[in-house]
């Protein structure tokens, strides 16, 4: 009877009743204030950049074979700090204020490019594990733009234009928050319905398969690396126009609240699985959550403990293949090396 | 069942959260403090200054908060939902000013008042509160020095890092104090880098003790520069001979206090700002404005100094510092 439709994904129904569940209980406890259209437009306005990290997170961890993208923040404050530099020696802000902007996010979503192409490189002709290439970079990345700026923030130059992707709204709705849900969408839709995302869940379920399924590995992890140094640079975009400034060490702690929003939304870290819209869920219940807590002027460490609580309820909820999955012994391990351990049979 | 357990965990926890909102729905009057990050000893001190200053306003909803790690963007997305809860002030230690810029313009914008702390080059703040005038603080720290040294011989001065606005002007204060009023001290290393790191500061004490045997006092910058240089006069077996003094932590020089390796340090105690934030914060609240000269009724905040900021706002400076030397360090729990 569990196996009806409706209840198919245990990941997705866990997330949506905690995303419901929090939101009625924080409504109640801040008195309405927490559905009030500016505590609202203040969560859409800081959910984008922590999202953005967490799909790079997620697409690589879905390539299999320990995928990983850590170099994302050191990746987006890098951006975002070229792009502050350079462009007042190519466009006046003054003057043209649009094109500015326009040349602005155009370098920056090179600079995410060009970063994530090096990881791809790296990883699939170098065969480097994803995990000790992208720790390199990330080491790069963050050590040039301590070079660049001298260790101090760089002051990106106000334009409107500019400053609205970070801090304006578009129909209520913060211009960064439509940034996220467009990325969303838009990577929802490559994952699910083109050719290149069948190969990807393929490669990472099984890559001795998709190998002889003649899927051009090297390929398939470079435009994948590639893709997460986007998301990485969009972020960089919107914490550099959100705050008009780019520091080397801004957001260092956000690298392993992605990593949780992805594994909370139910990636294997294995590789093969994913959902996006699982990993959407996860960010907007963490960020209901720290938000209700500075409602509330509970201490950020509470916060910390419920992210925490809800990454095992999350795991729990799950049942034991994924669980299995997250904490490294991979299905095809498994059964070589062990039979399944019988807890996961006693439902 | 699933079902059941997480209810009841979750009840829990609104339960808890909702006893926290009970007790601070009393009053709508709200003044947050936000720190750079929570649970050290330093910001620790100062949420000592806030609940004294809670406890002394019962009117008014004053609580500390900040993120649980150093980050700036963690310390942002607080100060944004401390705008959307529509707090009546903020009162913010920045971690890095020019990041928090266009979120404190919003909250002034909205009609939230604005008070930072150790940010004199924040534009978008009302109010900047300094403990105290960096050159003076640093001719304070020279004169305890000249005293020790009997107002001669050949001394040394080592900074953190010459890029540190700061600890550069404390530098300039001591040479500057020393040049003025002692021409028997004769200042034979100024300003050697120290990369704020003790070890480092160790290194370049021990060198500079190497080249000048008959060096006589020392003048330290960062709070690490003290303990290189304690550790070096110990090793030299110097104590004694040498004077020391530099800002420096409690918790930190103490050993060598005792020792008598350091003779004495200067801070300025968090828990005095953290008070003097929320009391500038509630004048400003009650539409009154800090005049030169005022007296806030703290400890060295009692004749401030005001002037025009880099923005707006204005920069008001103590003479908040500490003295603090073997005999008193242990007051200071942090």
């Amino acid at each position: 009877m569990r196996a009806s439709k409706w209840l198919a994904d245990r990941q997705f129904n866990f997330l949506i009743g905690v995303n419901l569940l929090v939101v009625i209980v924080a409504t109640w406890l801040s008195h309405g204030q927490f559905l009030d259209i500016d505590n609202l437009q203040s969560m859409g306005g800081q959910l984008p950049e922590l999202g953005l990290l967490a799909l790079g997170i997620m697409l690589s961890m879905v390539s299999g074979n320990g995928g990983i993208d850590l170099s994302g923040v050191g990746l987006a404050n890098l951006s975002g700090m070229v792009a502050a530099m350079l462009l007042p020696h190519l466009v006046s802000a003054d003057d043209s204020p649009a094109l500015y902007t326009a040349v602005f996010v155009c370098i920056v979503v090179a600079m995410g490019l060009i970063g994530g192409f090096l990881n791809g490189v790296v990883i699939a002709k170098l065969r480097l594990t994803p995990i000790l290439c992208t720790l390199g970079t990330q080491l790069l990345f963050t050590g040039i733009a301590v070079v660049l700026s001298n260790g101090a923030s760089v002051r990106v130059e106000y334009v409107d234009p500019l400053s609205n992707i970070g801090n304006g709204t578009f129909l209520q709705v913060p211009i960064s928050l439509w940034i996220f849900i467009a990325a969303v969408v838009l990577l929802g839709w490559v994952l699910k319905r083109t050719p290149f995302g069948l190969r990807l869940y393929l490669m990472g379920t099984n890559p001795k398969a998709a190998f002889y399924a003649g899927i051009p590995r090297a390929r398939m992890l470079i435009v994948t690396y590639g893709m997460c140094g986007v998301l990485a640079s969009l972020a960089g975009l919107i914490s550099a126009t959100h705050t008009s400034s780019a520091k080397w060490d801004y957001g260092n702690s956000y690298l392993l609240i992605a990593i949780l929003i992805a594994v909370m939304g139910g990636v294997n870290p294995a590789g093969g699985y994913g959902r996006i819209v699982c990993v959407f869920l996860a960010a907007t219940v963490l960020q209901f959550l720290s938000s209700l807590f500075n409602l509330l002027g509970v201490s950020q460490f509470f916060g910390d403990c419920a992210w925490g609580f809800l990454l095992l309820a999350s795991l729990a909820f799950a049942g034991g293949e994924r669980v299995r999955a997250i904490f490294g012994i991979g299905g095809a391990t498994l059964k070589t090396k062990a039979p399944p351990p019988p807890a996961s049979t006693g439902r | 069942m699933k079902l059941r357990k997480l209810g009841t965990a979750l009840t829990a926890i609104a339960l808890a959260a909702g006893a926290i909102a009970a007790a601070q729905a009393a009053t709508n009057e709200t003044i947050v403090t936000v720190v750079k990050v929570t649970g050290i000893n330093w910001f620790n001190r100062m949420d000592d200054g806030v609940k004294e200053f809670g406890k002394a306003n019962p009117n008014i909803n004053v609580y500390q908060t900040g993120p649980g790690r150093a980050d700036a963007a963690q310390q942002l997305k607080i100060i944004e939902d401390l705008i959307a809860k529509k707090v009546t002030a903020i009162a913010v230690v920045p971690y890095d000013p020019p990041t928090l810029e266009p979120a404190l313009k919003k909250a002034m914008d909205r009609g939230i008042k604005v008070v930072t702390h150790e940010a004199d080059n924040a534009k978008n703040t009302m109010v900047d509160i300094e403990a105290f005038d960096n050159t003076a603080y640093g001719a304070g720290l020279n004169e305890r020095l000249a005293k020790c040294m009997s107002q001669q011989g050949k001394w040394a001065v080592l900074v953190g890092s010459l890029g540190s606005r700061s600890q550069v002007q404390w530098a300039d204060g001591g040479i500057g104090n020393a040049k003025a009023k002692y021409p028997k001290m004769d200042l034979v290393e100024p300003k050697l880098e120290t990369n704020n790191d003790g070890e480092r500061a160790y290194q370049v004490a021990k060198e500079v003790l190497r080249k000048h045997p008959d060096l006589t006092g020392f003048q330290g910058s960062s709070s690490l520069d003290v303990i290189g240089i304690g550790r070096a006069v110990e090793e030299a077996g110097k104590v004694g001979k040498i004077c020391v003094y530099g800002t420096g932590l409690p918790t930190e020089a103490g050993k060598f206090l005792e020792s008598g390796a350091i003779n004495g340090i200067a801070f300025w105690d968090p828990k005095l700002a953290g008070i003097a934030m929320n009391k500038v914060a509630q004048m400003l609240v009650d539409g009154k404005t800090v005049e030169n000269g005022a007296d806030l009724g703290i400890t060295g905040y009692n004749k401030v100094t005001v002037s025009k900021g880099p923005g707006k706002g204005v920069i008001v400076r103590g003479t908040g510092w500490v003295d603090v030397d073997k005999t008193n360090y242990k007051q200071y729990p942090f």
